[in-house]
């Protein structure tokens, strides 16, 4: 919403009111200004009266103009076409400055003379109105020869964008903003009172009938007018230029600017057609279809009250009979109709939707008041309207209540007085509760909140006092408060084995998850707006952006890029699941004196040691995992607490070379598994251990897992631990290897002897012996 | 006696030393030849003799001491002085990753209120209109809806727009007294130089019983709140309208890279928009059938917050994964 101050000036005296006092003022009742332009017309630029106006002897586009600026007559050359219609004119004398680089000084062009220049509104500094020069009306003030541009302060004026919020329709309108800081600056609000003057002699209700059917849920009045030449004035022209809806009809023009001015929706059909003198009559119908309100006028579908006006319908400035109307309709009303008919609307239904004018005569007023001064149009005498009588909504309010809701004492005749200042009627009364009505023009204010917001609104929240509030203790730790420090926790560690965090959208591109072999969200849950293709689906992946963001640090000159993850991603049901994932690529250290500039890239055995050093002891398994960054000979899923919950893999190379990286590694686990588990302390022997290590020749292919499992399988009461400690293959081993064990031995009663050790060590090789045909070396 | 002194005196090494040590206090060194000779002595000298004696190996005992641990200490130096190293090639070795701006300034912001008693509460992502309009007062066709574009699934559900359907699902779950923050990630249908389509917010809700909680309560917190996240700032408040609080105020702080002089990033206000907050909606108690309750409410965008703090320039760039960004938190 945009305003001028001299536009407001109109409805409220704010010659006294700073720029800074406005802006302030603005803010602070919620009406928050998004800029705020002081025009000035530089120093110099001063009315003149063209005398005269001649062609350039020699040139077919210069005019030769003789110009009264007061302190004498000057002879000024002008390019401009419209300077032969134009009386009063901006001139830039001698010495006039229109930028830091262009001062006006003596000239000869082509030959002739010229002491000045006649200025256009842009070389002004204000909004473009069309071609030529700033031709000068009345309309600014009384046009005084010789008087600085910069003493209109209709021209010098100040613009300021508004940035409404949804509830505030009211002040969609320079009437509605200047009644609410007249609540607020305390200062009246001038009404438009006009009578009209100069009417056709014939009534409205004679040449016109207004039918209804079915019940109307709108109001509606008309007014007709014959028109003769219309004219927007450069008042006008300049208010629509600063608000940007300055166009070249000009009936539109004063649509506009009474509908910005006023706030009521005003639509102007062209009924030049209708002949009166056969007595012919104008019959506009008003029916209800379902709520919809459709206008038809002569039985021709016009419009929708509020909605939209057909095109045919619409009057421009050579209609030479124009029916206007103004109209109301409840913008909740309105808002389910359109959405639920999926209506087409027009720019009227913004306003009509946020809650326009409901007082429907000020815009008829405002439109005769501007027919009758500014163009010679004549209305025919009185209106006809149809609506709803609006009820008038009576809140009960209690002081108490308020000052509870404020948190400070507000003395009731303050509350009042607020309230009688924003229109609203309050009904007098010794009780502490009282009943408040609201103006109809405040459709949004329907209980003591809103009530008490507009208290707030004009005390100023600033100069509310603040108090901290005394609350009710209650412990507050719940499974939320838990995850997320374990989730903190765990992000420390991640950063301490040198991983960035990363955030990336939880979007992801369907032919990408497709590609790799990673589940789609089921096409009829997944997102049907999208903003681009490469976010348009919900990911199931973490790992795709982190390759992604890999990539693009690679493009960088990135030669070690380790990131993490712990974020959501969806299943093929649309069910969420937290992750965290994890990426590794490129070199597996800096680059320094040590490793001689040349580190190794990152390998299987750095990537899970680092995995280990966040999220502490797991297993690994051969993978079960079906996606295309697998690698089927450096993958695993990652087992903790006997289940899988996630995996790691080097990065299959044709995904690699996808992204143009080297050497990755990634991990993707489920962030429930890595929840802190409660621990129970075991017992701590006393006695000595012994450490008995035990070389086995078994087949080449069979895995740890197996050997790991069958020894855990036997619950040797005396074996503590044990680790594989070396490996060995050469062809003497022909298709076999030998792989060393070290184990642990202790127990927690008594000091071992042979024996002990004997009968632990003996179970495990006969077990392994059976079981893989395993062999001591 | 000087002749032995001599000999202690140039050993040149521990090994050299040793050699002496043998020379001298050996079963057949030196000293051992002069006390032999302690018997040959006529018995009232003996005495005196053997004094001499004493105290000529005592003498060169010391003597012996003394190079010893000069030549200790020499071999221990000698030892470090092969074990230097150019500590200065350690410098700046970069080993820690770094947490990411956006979470840390949200971690900074749940730390403040998790001191103040308040939970913290999550919802899904995946939302429903009840959750994330209806309940929160935004009725369908509303104007308000059109604040906050919505990423719409085909079965009618959203991706929340807001942390908000936290509240409700929180105040359905529990029972007043509430105090509760949302940390998370919220989706809008916008992607411009100022907007992603994901960001992160806080929410807040306080509701206690009827009459207790009031406008000045929530000033009270979110100035200091703002002064706990900024330091010392100014803090404004603005009337405003969410439709779920009522009465409602955006909350500026003075403009912290310019002091409230104006610059190009609160666009020569003074002042920098940073969060809303308002007295809770009684249609939004009603959907949730709390009766005879007050609270506030507040919401912030923590991308905002950590851009302000950590004077970052560009929004996008911080869902990239972009270490040239990132690494400077490390």
């Amino acid at each position: 919403m945009i305003v001028t101050k001299s536009w407001l000036n109109n409805f409220i005296d704010l010659s006294e009111v700073s720029n800074e006092t406005l802006y302030e003022t603005l803010n602070s009742i919620g009406l928050e200004v998004d800029s705020i332009t002081a025009h000035t017309i530089p120093e110099k630029i001063v009315i003149g009266k063209v005398l005269s106006c001649e062609k350039h002897p020699d040139a077919d586009k210069l005019n030769v103009c003789q110009i009264d600026i007061g302190s004498g007559i000057r002879q000024i050359v002008c390019g401009a076409a419209n300077v032969v219609d134009a009386q009063y004119v901006a001139v830039a004398t001698i010495g006039a400055k229109l930028g830091e680089d262009f001062e006006i000084k003596h000239a000869k062009l082509r030959g002739v003379e010229s002491e000045g220049m006649v200025c256009s509104a842009s070389e002004l500094g204000l909004p473009n109105i069309g071609e030529g020069i700033m031709i000068l009306d009345e309309s600014i003030g009384e046009l005084i020869i010789g008087k600085n541009i910069n003493e209109y302060e209709k021209i010098a004026d100040t613009v300021i964008e508004i940035e409404l919020t949804a509830n505030r329709g009211d002040c969609l309108s320079v009437y509605g903003v200047a009644r609410d800081l007249s609540a607020a600056l305390n200062t009246p609000l001038k009404n438009l009172d006009y009578e009209s003057q100069n009417t056709e002699k014939v009534g409205l209700a004679r040449v016109a009938k207004l039918t209804v059917d079915g019940q109307i849920d709108a109001s509606l009045q008309y007014a007709m007018a014959n028109m003769k030449a219309l004219h927007t004035s450069l008042l006008f022209s300049l208010r629509l230029a600063f608000i940007n809806e300055f166009k070249e009809d000009d009936l539109a023009n004063i649509l506009k600017y009474i509908t910005h001015t006023t706030g009521t929706i005003l639509r102007a059909y062209d009924v030049s057609d209708i002949d009166l003198e056969n007595d012919e009559k104008l019959i506009i119908n008003a029916e209800n279809q379902n709520g919809i309100i459709n206008i038809s006028i002569n039985n021709k579908p016009s419009s929708q009250v509020g909605i939209n006006q057909i095109e045919a319908t619409k009057a421009n400035e050579k209609s030479s009979k124009v029916l206007f109307e103004t109209s109301y309709m409840r913008p909740t009303l309105l808002v389910d109709l359109v959405a639920d008919n999926k209506l087409e609307t027009d720019e009227l239904y913004y306003n009509a939707s946020r809650g326009s004018e409901p007082n429907l005569y000020m815009g008829i007023n405002y439109l005769t008041y501007l027919f009758e001064t500014y163009n010679e149009c004549k209305l025919f005498d009185g209106t006809i309207s149809v609506g709803e009588e609006l009820e008038a909504k009576t809140i009960t309010i209690s002081t108490k209540e308020i000052c509870q809701l404020i948190g400070n004492d507000i003395h009731k005749t303050e509350i009042m007085n607020i309230l009688t200042a924003l229109g609203c009627t309050v009904q007098s009364s010794v009780e502490e509760k009282f009943g408040v009505t609201i103006p109809s023009f405040r459709h949004d204010i329907e209980n003591i909140q809103d009530i008490t917001e507009e208290i707030v609104r004009i005390l100023g929240i600033n100069n509310i006092e603040a108090k901290p509030l005394t609350f009710t203790e209650v412990p507050r730790t719940n499974t939320t408060m838990q995850k997320y420090y374990a989730k903190k926790e765990l992000r420390a560690r991640a950063t301490a084995a040198s991983f960035d965090e990363s955030v990336s959208y939880a979007f992801a591109d369907k032919t990408l998850l497709e590609k790799y072999g990673f589940p789609l969200v089921k096409e009829e849950l997944d997102i049907i707006n999208p903003i681009t293709a490469d976010f348009n689906t919900l990911r199931t992946t973490i790992l795709i952006n982190l390759l992604q963001a890999v990539q693009r640090n690679v493009s960088y000159s990135r030669k070690s890029v380790a990131l993490f993850e712990i974020g959501t991603i969806f299943n093929e049901n649309r069910e969420e699941k937290e992750m965290f994932s994890l990426v590794y690529s490129g070199q597996a250290q800096t680059e320094y004196v040590e490793n001689s500039g040349k580190p190794n890239p990152i390998n299987f055995d750095t990537f899970v040691r680092k995995l280990s050093s966040i999220i502490g002891n797991f297993e690994l398994r051969a993978s079960v995992q079906e996606n295309a960054l697998i690698h089927p000979y450096q993958s695993a899923d990652i087992i903790v607490d006997g289940a899988i919950c996630g995996f790691l893999t080097k990065v299959h190379p044709t995904v690699t070379d996808a992204f143009d990286i080297i050497e990755t590694f990634v991990a993707e686990i489920d962030f429930n598994a890595l929840l802190p588990k409660h621990i129970n302390a075991h017992p701590i022997s006393k006695f000595q251990g012994v450490y008995k290590d035990l070389s086995l020749v078994i087949d080449k292919n069979l895995s740890y897992t197996h050997l790991d499992t069958t020894i855990k399988g036997l619950n040797l009461p005396l074996l503590t631990k044990y680790y594989p400690v070396d490996i060995y293959e050469d062809e003497s081993l022909a298709g076999q290897k030998s792989l060393t064990l070290r184990l642990f031995i202790q127990s927690l009663e008594r000091t071992l002897n042979d024996k002990d050790i004997d009968s632990t060590v003996n179970a495990i090789i006969d077990t392994l012996q059976s079981e893989y045909g395993a062999s001591l070396r | 006696m000087e002749n032995l002194e001599e000999k202690i005196k140039q050993a040149d090494s521990l090994d050299a030393l040793g050699k002496v040590r043998i020379e001298l206090f050996g079963k057949k060194g030196a000293m051992a030849t002069e006390f032999a000779k302690l018997k040959d002595v006529p018995g009232p000298e003996k005495k005196a003799f053997a004094e001499g004696l004493n105290r000529n190996k005592a003498h060169l005992q010391k003597i012996f001491d003394e190079c010893y641990e000069t030549l200790k200490k020499k071999e221990i130096e000698d030892l470090l002085k092969t074990e230097a190293i150019d500590v200065s090639l350690y410098n700046n070795l970069n080993q820690k990753g770094a947490l990411h701006p956006v979470m840390e300034t949200m971690d900074k912001i749940i730390d403040y209120f998790v001191a103040l008693n308040f939970s913290i509460e999550d919802g899904p992502k995946v939302e429903d209109d009840f959750h994330n309009f209806e309940a929160l007062n935004l009725p369908k066709n509303h104007p308000a809806r059109d604040m906050q574009d919505t990423f719409f699934c085909k079965d009618g559900a959203v991706l929340r727009t807001h942390t908000s359907p936290v509240q409700i699902r929180t105040m359905l779950k529990q029972k007043p007294p509430i105090r509760m923050i949302a940390p998370g990630a919220v989706f809008r249908k916008d992607y411009d130089i100022t907007h992603t389509p994901m960001f992160h917010q806080v929410e807040g809700l306080v509701v206690e019983g009827k009459g207790e909680v009031s406008f000045a309560n929530l000033k009270s917190i979110m100035s200091d709140f703002l002064q706990h996240m900024f330091g010392e700032v100014e803090v404004r408040f603005r009337p405003s309208f969410f439709p779920f609080t009522e009465p409602s105020a955006e909350v500026d702080i003075s403009c912290i890279f310019c002091q409230g002089e104006g610059c190009r990033v609160c666009s020569h206000t003074g002042w920098l928009e940073v969060l809303g907050c308002g007295i809770v909606d009684p249609n939004v108690f009603d959907a949730v059938k709390y009766k005879n309750v007050s609270g506030y409410a507040f919401g912030l965008g923590v991308e905002r917050f950590a851009m302000l703090l950590h004077k970052i320039p560009d929004l996008r760039m911080l869902f990239e994964g972009d270490t040239r960004l990132l690494e400077q938190f490390r």
